[in-house]
């Protein structure tokens, strides 16, 4: 993103490169010695080892999921295969009277509302003007996407974005729908953590976003409020067979 | 605009404090549920004492190693299309900011919640550049509008009432809107959107970064910090240069302990890693990530046995939450960015006025509760110590108090003088005896009376009494079983002949 630099921008990044070395010199004199340049020993590192020897079962995993899911105050429901994901989005948004949709480009979603359907606008993330897909999901009642990962113990679902899956469809809607296959349902942080760090050769995406339950605030008196900036209403829909579409 | 350079004195501070009821009833209450939960949060994983004990090992090893790490992230956050610069003083971080601004031409800024651009008075120097500057943090935006200062790290705006609120609310809106959390909330949803569509520039801090990947982490409940991170073109992140982590799986004991002490939740609603810019394909996301580190103070902090450790901290609130001061007094007296025990260590060690800030010290009963509360294991009652000791040393106490200390010291340094003291002290305290205390408010016993009594001295002291003593306790002692007898008699023996020797 940097080949046309603002010469300001230019100026601050040479100026950042001296500077760097003065201050971290800094930082080593203070600290009593030579500045440190291979990697220090690490005796501790991560979680305690009792932490990492615990794992759950996977009907554990996803029962623990859906109820942590819920007590958070979101819908969580498990369905046995996509068909049954897409007739639950379809019924909600008939329900919310929903206009319009935004979702991830993802071969699970293709035909996500029935066909033929004029009253309802979906538009489809991947490629084009990011003006324009903001404003569309700015406008959007519903976002659905797909969770790489969720997270059992915290009940948390995992997005990473890519240009198929904006970080604005898990954001800017009310409502927000993730889907997660129950196989990709880990007991605990650390385990997705690791599979992310070393994807394409440690290239991690520019986003990835840990969403645990609906937007929530107690800054006025104390009182819960639900859906402050991002969405209110969220619904995780676990999907035991994917039929690879 | 009140705090972050008052010119009251900490005292007038807690006396304003103490006398608004609802301040008062408002932070017990807080405190008190952020406590419950995190308790319950610590019981609920179990094992919490290892989970500290590992946070306070990571922090330790980062801190040691700062140089090594900072030059990590940099690297590898310049790899990852993003800019990295480096600020020695908050002047420093203003101007990097004012020319990212200058060069995007930037008329709007959304910033997310960052207690260290607090530090660098960010808001007023690009305020004064013209540049609209909004907070959407729903408690930060409250006292923006009222023009106020945070009062807890966790929830700035405790100290504000639904009514007056509602009162900025309806202000901004143009219309009275009423008192009502839900109605507030909306309003101030539906205003920050526009906010956020609109601005320019996004400006968040950084409550980790992560060297190995050049990964900065924010945790939020509301989802501002991921509006601001997602939706300007340009996103401008502010860090203490102690934010640091070496690594992804250390992120996952931080992300254990902060969320759990802070507010009690298993996890934030949104726990998101930046890493860079937008993706060249990606939809979304900032063109241009800018992260600056900012020493402002905390390198003197680095060598120094008795405070690098305060480098540790992961700005949870917990101790706040544990403090008895705080929870009395609320965030305001302390004066500066930092309230509670953190903010009475942090203030005077990180600000270099010294003689302005020595004060703030005192404000705690150095009962520890914020060590036991801590996340991390700072021994934040020790600091305050510390830092009283130095007050000292270096003369920043009163006349009063010196001349006290010296008179003491000459006192007590002499059995001949500490028993003439008494006598003479018994003697001058009979016109002020009542019922065996001193209520008089005047002359040297002001600052303790004005909220307790002192105790008189008694008529004859303890070694005085002591021989009337020691015959009661022989009376005593002959009734006592002879096993226990013995044991005694073989005890005092022993003291007899250390005496001897």
């Amino acid at each position: 993103m940097n080949n046309e630099r603002n010469p300001i921008i230019e100026r601050l990044h040479r100026q950042s490169l001296q500077q760097q070395e003065a201050f971290l010199d800094h930082i080593a004199h203070r600290l009593g010695r030579e500045r440190i340049t291979t990697p220090p020993a690490r005796p501790f590192a991560g979680a305690p080892d009792f932490w990492r020897g615990f794992t759950l079962e996977a009907e554990e995993r996803i029962s623990l999921f859906l109820s942590n899911w819920e007590s958070l105050g979101g819908v969580a429901k498990r369905v046995r295969s996509m068909d049954d994901a897409r007739a639950y989005i379809a019924d909600l948004t008939d329900r919310m009277q929903a206009k319009r949709l935004v979702c991830e480009e993802h071969p699970l979603l293709a035909d996500l509302l029935p066909e033929g359907d004029k009253e309802r606008e979906v538009t489809v993330w991947g490629g084009g003007d990011p003006a324009h897909l903001l404003k569309k999901a700015a406008e959007a009642d519903i976002g659905v996407a797909v969770a790489d990962f969720a997270i059992a113990y915290t009940g948390t679902l995992v997005l990473t974005s890519s240009p198929a899956r904006g970080r604005s469809i898990s954001l800017l809607p009310a409502v927000f729908i993730g889907i997660v296959r129950a196989a990709d349902i880990r007991t605990k942080m650390g385990e997705v953590l690791s599979v992310i760090r070393t994807w394409d050769g440690g290239r991690m995406p520019a986003g990835i976003h840990f969403v645990t339950g609906p937007s929530r605030s107690a800054d006025i008196e104390n009182d819960l409020t639900i859906g402050v900036h991002g969405p209110g209403s969220v619904h995780a829909l676990v999907v035991d067979e994917v039929d690879g579409r | 605009m009140s705090g972050h350079n008052p010119t009251s004195t900490l005292a007038e501070r807690v006396r304003i404090a103490l006398n608004n009821d609802f301040l008062r009833n408002a932070v017990r209450f807080t405190t008190e549920r952020l406590r419950t939960n995190k308790q319950a949060a610590a019981e609920q994983i179990g094992n919490w004492e290892e989970w500290r004990e590992r946070g306070r090992q990571i922090r330790l090893h980062t801190i040691a190693h700062l140089d090594y790490y900072l030059a990590q992230f940099a690297e590898n956050l310049r790899r990852a299309g993003g800019y990295v610069h480096f600020a020695s003083t908050a002047e420093e971080a203003v101007a990097i900011t004012l020319q990212i601004m200058a060069a995007k031409q930037a008329k709007s800024v959304v910033k997310s919640k960052s207690m260290v651009s607090e530090e660098v008075h960010i808001n007023q120097a690009l305020e004064e550049q013209g540049i609209e500057t909004v907070e959407t943090d729903l408690g930060e935006y409250i006292i923006q509008l009222a023009g106020e200062t945070p009062s807890h790290i966790i929830i700035p705006a405790i100290h504000k009432n639904k009514a007056q609120v509602a009162e900025l609310f309806s202000e901004v809106a143009g219309e009275p809107l009423p008192a009502d959390t839900a109605v507030l909330a909306a309003f101030a949803r539906s205003k920050l959107r526009g906010k956020f569509l609109e601005a320019d520039i996004g400006m968040t801090g950084c409550n980790f970064a992560i060297a190995e990947s050049g990964s900065i982490v924010l945790f939020s409940n509301e989802g501002n910090a991921r509006m601001v991170s997602t939706v300007p073109r340009t996103q401008i992140t502010m860090m203490g240069m102690e934010r640091i982590l070496p690594s992804w799986e250390d992120l996952e004991v931080m992300a254990t302990l902060l969320p759990r002490s802070a507010t009690g939740q298993k996890l934030t609603v949104y726990m998101s890693a930046i890493n860079g810019p937008r993706r060249t394909a990606d939809g979304d996301g900032p063109d241009e990530l800018h992260v600056i580190i900012i020493d402002n103070g905390r390198s003197r902090q680095l060598g120094d046995p008795e405070f690098q450790e305060v480098l540790n901290c992961i700005r949870c609130g917990a101790c706040l939450n544990a403090c008895p001061v705080y929870r009395h007094i609320g965030g305001h007296a302390y004066g500066w960015v930092y309230s509670g025990p953190i903010g009475a260590v942090l203030t005077p060690v990180l600000n270099e006025e010294k003689e302005k800030w020595a004060e703030v010290a005192n404000a705690s009963t150095l009962c520890g509760a914020c060590y036991e509360a801590c996340p991390v294991k700072i021994p934040l009652h020790d600091m305050l110590v510390y830092i009283r000791r130095r007050n000292v040393e270096e003369g920043r106490t009163k006349r009063t108090e010196r001349l006290g200390m010296k008179t003491y010291k000459v006192a007590v340094s002499s059995h001949r003088f500490y028993q003439l003291a008494l006598k003479l002290g018994r003697i001058g305290q009979k016109p002020l005896v009542r019922d065996g205390q001193i209520p008089t408010r005047l002359g040297p016993l002001k600052g303790w009376n004005n909220v307790r009594t002192a105790p008189a001295l008694a008529e004859r002291s303890f070694r005085e009494s002591w021989q009337a003593l020691e015959r009661e306790l022989q009376q005593e002692m002959a009734e006592m079983s002879p096993q226990v007898k013995a044991r005694l008699e073989e005890l005092a023996g022993k003291r007899g002949d250390r005496h001897e020797q």
